[in-house]
């Protein structure tokens, strides 16, 4: 993610170095240029990221990305909503979201978004005012979410891997790229980094995909979204658990789980 | 008065109307409804939790274990989704009991005879106790009695269309005809409806619709609840008008079949 200090001439660069070093995706963040002026940069910066096998993510901007044929858009809290930004965007282009609380993730659930970013972590200039959240919201935002799932906010070396074992898909940085001596170098590192961490369990439940950390028993699944497991049947990839399985039985990547329960009906429409 | 309770697998049930538990207005309504019936069975079906958000049951409130709960696998279009959801069903710490009901057509909902049948024979030998949802065709009614069914459900008419028995003839036959109790499934819209089929000799009904949908679904569950009782009463008594001796008679000859024996021209 591309910040306000480095010149508009050096980003190309700055974007090549980084996406040669590892990085997958690139944001094209400029708070203090109006978007009229950002087109051409936008498109020199979507070039670079493209030329190395990166997507390109346009800040705030919808309708820049959709003039740049930007691979998406990434939206804060307080910006066009991502259902407006997804009927002017069209079905194609991802569209991320900003999320600070456990609120703001389920919302997200009912609207059109293809990635969350969780944050700011700790305490960033990026966002000047802002209160960290810490790992404890990449947790939350990681157990309620059923897109991938950003860490972002004053990360870097150290704390990226700290990141994914807290249940992050993915990883964006500002400062810890932009402003390294060596950019390739130091997506590198943060690749590397990123790839050691233990990653959460991915499993589909109900038909969702969810995550849950390494070593989860179906109890502790569902704990994390406050249901207990009284009246409850699971099933993991067609076999039915015995009560005495729900707190024994770790779920591994990969698991498909139903959980059910009985409920009034006895109609074949509902 | 005398025992006349319906024994269906390990259980007798006191009352010989099931009571369904879909389409009430709300939790309150049903409980109330479900105490003015009298039933000691009632359906449920099986369905995914909803993960996000606590969305009311509208079992909320009600004991279940003071029923014998009848678990249903409406949803499923096969046999193999039906036997799946049976499992769910026994697996949630019921009893063995599970109406088997496998849509066929999804515009009219009506059942899928064939897997159905195929589903019934699958539970059966699982250990289930099985009371398959049917349609109301005498030969498939003894079909599923020979593969195991403790009782058969032929469907009055649609579901949820309160129609009453479409094919009296047929309903008749059926309950006359199959060695298992017969309770009569779907479609039944007024009290009328199982005054009739219970004077006929049915072993019991399940309503949903005809209750949920009502005016005032209490006291309608009361209704229907007499309605029973009535039809019940009639038919131990035994009608005075119910000697077919006409009965039906095969428009082709019998005797004469190629291969068949003696017995045929009986």
């Amino acid at each position: 993610m591309t910040d306000d200090a480095t010149p508009e001439e050096q980003l190309p660069r700055l974007i090549t170095a980084a996406v040669a070093g590892g990085a997958d995706v690139v944001q094209l963040r400029r708070k203090q240029t109006a978007a009229a002026d950002l087109t051409e940069l936008a498109r020199a910066c979507r070039d670079a990221a493209h030329a190395g096998g990166a997507l390109f993510i346009v800040d705030d901007h919808v309708e820049l990305a959709r003039a740049i044929q930007a691979d998406g858009v990434h939206l804060g809290q307080a910006d066009l909503d991502p259902e407006t930004a997804r009927a002017r965007l069209g079905p194609e282009l991802l569209i991320g979201l900003s999320t600070h609380s456990r609120s703001d993730v389920t919302r997200a659930s009912k609207k059109p978004v293809d990635y969350l970013a969780a944050g700011p972590v700790n305490a960033t200039p990026t966002k000047p005012g802002r209160p960290a959240v810490g790992f404890d919201h990449v947790r939350t935002a990681a157990s309620w979410a059923s897109v991938p799932v950003v860490a972002i906010g004053g990360l870097g070396r150290g704390s990226a891997g700290q990141a994914v074992a807290a249940g992050a898909d993915m990883v964006g940085v500002v400062r810890a790229i932009c402003t390294a001596d060596d950019p390739a170098g130091a997506a590198r590192e943060l690749r590397e980094e990123i790839q050691a961490a233990p990653r959460w369990v991915e499993l589909e439940l109900n038909g969702e995909p969810r995550r849950c950390p390494p070593g989860s028993s179906m109890v502790d699944l569902l704990a994390r979204l406050e249901v207990g497991v009284a009246g409850v049947v699971v099933e993991i990839n067609g076999g039915i658990l015995r009560p005495d399985e729900l707190a024994r039985v770790e779920v591994v990547t990969g698991d498909q789980v139903e959980v059910v329960h009985l409920v009034g009906g006895g109609k074949s429409h509902d | 008065m005398t025992d006349d309770a319906l024994r269906l697998g390990e259980v007798r049930l006191q009352s010989r109307l099931i009571h369904g538990t879909g389409k009430f207005p709300s939790p309150e309504v049903l409980a109330a409804a479900i105490a003015a019936s009298g039933a000691v069975m009632i359906t449920v079906a099986v369905r995914r939790l909803h993960l996000d958000g606590d969305e009311r049951s509208e079992l909320t409130g009600l004991d279940l274990s003071a029923f014998t709960v009848l678990p249903n696998t409406a949803g499923a279009t096969t046999a193999k989704e039906a036997v799946r959801l049976a499992r769910l069903a026994r697996a949630a710490g019921l009893a063995e009991f599970i109406k088997i009901e496998v849509v066929g057509d999804a515009e009219t909902l009506l059942p899928d005879p064939i897997a159905t049948l195929e589903a019934t024979r699958e539970l059966v030998s699982d250990g289930f106790t099985v009371l398959p949802y049917a349609s109301d065709d005498v030969g498939l009614a003894l079909r599923l009695a020979e593969a195991g069914a403790a009782a058969v459900m032929p469907g009055a008419a649609p579901i949820g269309s309160t129609l009453g028995v479409l094919n009296p003839h047929n309903m008749r036959a059926i309950i006359e005809r199959c060695p298992v109790p017969v309770i009569v499934d779907a479609g039944l819209g007024s009290p009328a409806d199982a005054v009739r089929v219970m004077e006929w000799g049915a072993a019991g009904v399940l309503v949903n619709t005809g209750i949920a949908r009502a005016g005032d679904p209490v006291a309608m569950a009361a209704a229907f609840a007499r309605g029973v009782q009535v039809g019940r009463a009639a038919f131990l008594a035994g009608l005075a008008g119910d000697r077919r001796e006409a009965g039906f008679g095969a428009s082709s000859p019998l005797a004469g079949m190629p291969g068949a024996g003696a017995r045929a021209s009986v």
